[in-house]
């Protein structure tokens, strides 16, 4: 009960996703740039 | 004013003509929503969950989907033989013709209402007493709105692929509104709280019929129109 | 292939080529700015105590909502712009807004049940903007699958339209309803996530992140969004 609740499995999951949304749609938008 | 309601019913007479004589899409709109409560009735266990609790819901989703799978045939039957091209060469507003189609599709569902509504009681087995009067001016108020709504998507869903699937898709989340107000006040009319409680839901329909009505009638010479 | 692209190249308009070559740089400068954010949130600013680490999801998950918010207002705006003037490009950028509205939604979709989960004990709750925002990711999937279901520009851009404005006069309904449910059902008691003023470190990167994700990111998505629409049109027109 003295520290932070141990949840940083979540923070990290969160992150992930964030990260793999930005980063595959960036990736899709340059692709169909290429594919005329 | 006179001439523009003439138009209108006009064009509503023509629908239910045409309905009264094939009467295929009202007896298939019917069939469709006995069955949602027939399956609804099965869909609960009857030990744990009461008629009452469950009834609200049953009724105002029976509703809501009978509503949209009748909308589509409203314009699918004008864009038969390209029908529609006549209609709006005919030299009245557009606002005349939507409205026509409305009113038509407002009949259509009331119809279907008027029959769901007596079954509902039947098959859920719920006195309603007092409360039947303020249950069905719950179903018109909420219908009014959605149909306005439903009858715009519809007049340019027909004219897509995937008409059937991309009217519902665009039209449930406009009925979120009635039917989350729908069911709270009905549930609430068949605990027997006297209709003065829920005044106010019944002014959120109001105004919820006043936006999408005229909206709606802004809105449909952009669809027609080129 | 090389001399295939090449002619497509040669023969695509500079109009369209020319934005989304700008949209792909606003885009890698936008995602430099996520790594500076996420260096930012995970590294530099303190651990909130009472709800640990899980509290730094905030840092993501507040801008990629406001974010999808303003993409699908934008989206609104712009139909009614379109259905007044009719002007294709207003339709191009609608278009763009609401797909990347998608894919912020899609993030802040996926990142508030994951911290709704530690701090509220739940995954998901009735709660007025919950349930607005996904109604509003659930129309616009709905929006999209009507834009790819037709064929013809013209019509395309006018239907949708009049689904972007209907959607902007439904927002109040739904909030308000949404609200009026939740004062008869009241909720179930969980962590309320009460908002005390942030410390400056924290308040400092919140803001990074809001700027970060409302300019590079949105502005680099949309813009190359919009050029690849822009080279559909010059490509139809053709």
């Amino acid at each position: 009960m003295n520290g932070p609740p141990d949840n940083g499995a979540y923070m990290v999951a969160a992150y992930v996703v964030i990260a793999v949304v930005a980063v595959s749609y960036a990736v899709s938008l340059w692709r169909r740039s290429r594919r005329p | 004013m006179a001439e523009l309601l003439r138009v209108v019913l006009a064009i509503a007479a023509k629908d239910a003509r045409v309905e009264l004589r094939s009467r295929t899409s009202l007896l298939s709109a019917l069939a469709f929503a006995g069955l949602v409560l027939v399956i609804f009735n099965f869909a609960r266990d009857a030990t744990a969950v009461s008629a009452a609790t469950i009834g609200p819901s049953a009724l105002w989703v029976t509703v809501a989907f009978a509503g949209t799978i009748a909308l589509n045939r409203s314009f699918a039957m004008e864009e038969r033989n390209a029908a529609i091209e006549q209609l709006l060469l005919a030299p009245v507003s557009r606002g005349a013709i939507f409205l026509g189609k409305y009113l038509g599709n407002l009949a259509f569902v009331l119809v279907v209402e008027a029959v769901a509504l007596p079954l509902f009681v039947i098959f859920f087995n719920l006195p309603l007493g007092g409360a039947i009067g303020a249950i069905m001016a719950l179903l018109l108020l909420a219908t009014v709105g959605f149909v306005a709504v439903g009858t715009l998507f519809a007049s340019f869903s027909v004219r897509t692929r995937f008409a059937d699937l991309v009217l519902p898709v665009l039209l449930l989340p406009f009925l979120l509104p009635p039917v989350l107000v729908g069911v709270q006040a009905t549930g609430r009319l068949l605990a027997g709280r006297p209709p003065g409680e829920i005044v106010g839901w019944f002014r959120f329909l109001a105004f919820y019929d006043v936006a999408f009505v005229v909206t709606a009638l802004l809105l449909f010479p952009s669809v027609v129109d080129e | 292939m090389t001399d295939a692209a090449l002619g497509s190249m040669a023969a695509a308009p500079p109009a369209s080529a020319r934005l989304i070559r700008r949209g792909l740089v606003i885009t890698v400068i936008g995602l430099v700015g996520l790594g500076l954010v996420y260096y930012l949130a995970l590294v530099v600013t303190p651990t909130e105590r009472w709800q640990g680490l899980a509290q730094k999801i905030l840092y993501v998950h507040a801008p990629a909502a406001t974010t999808t918010l303003v993409s699908f207002l934008l989206t609104g705006i712009a139909s009614v712009a379109y259905l007044w003037l009719k002007d294709p490009r207003i339709d191009a950028f609608a278009e763009s807004s609401a797909e990347v509205g998608l894919a912020f939604g899609a993030m802040m979709l996926t990142t508030g049940p994951i911290w709704a989960k530690p701090i509220w004990g739940a995954w998901w709750q009735w709660e007025p903007r919950l349930t607005l925002t996904l109604l509003l990711v659930l129309l616009f999937i709905g929006y999209r699958a009507l834009r790819s279901a037709i064929d013809d520009p013209e019509e395309r851009g006018r239907y949708s339209a009049v689904v972007g404005v209907m959607a902007l006069v439904l927002v109040p309904f739904v909030h308000l309803s949404v609200y009026l449910f939740r004062t008869i059902h009241p909720q179930p008691v969980v962590l309320k996530p009460s908002e005390p003023t942030l410390p400056w470190e924290m308040l400092r990167t919140l803001l990074v992140s809001w700027a970060v994700f409302h300019l590079p990111l949105y502005i680099g998505f949309v813009t190359t969004r919009y050029g690849l629409a822009r080279r559909a049109q010059e490509e139809a027109a053709s």
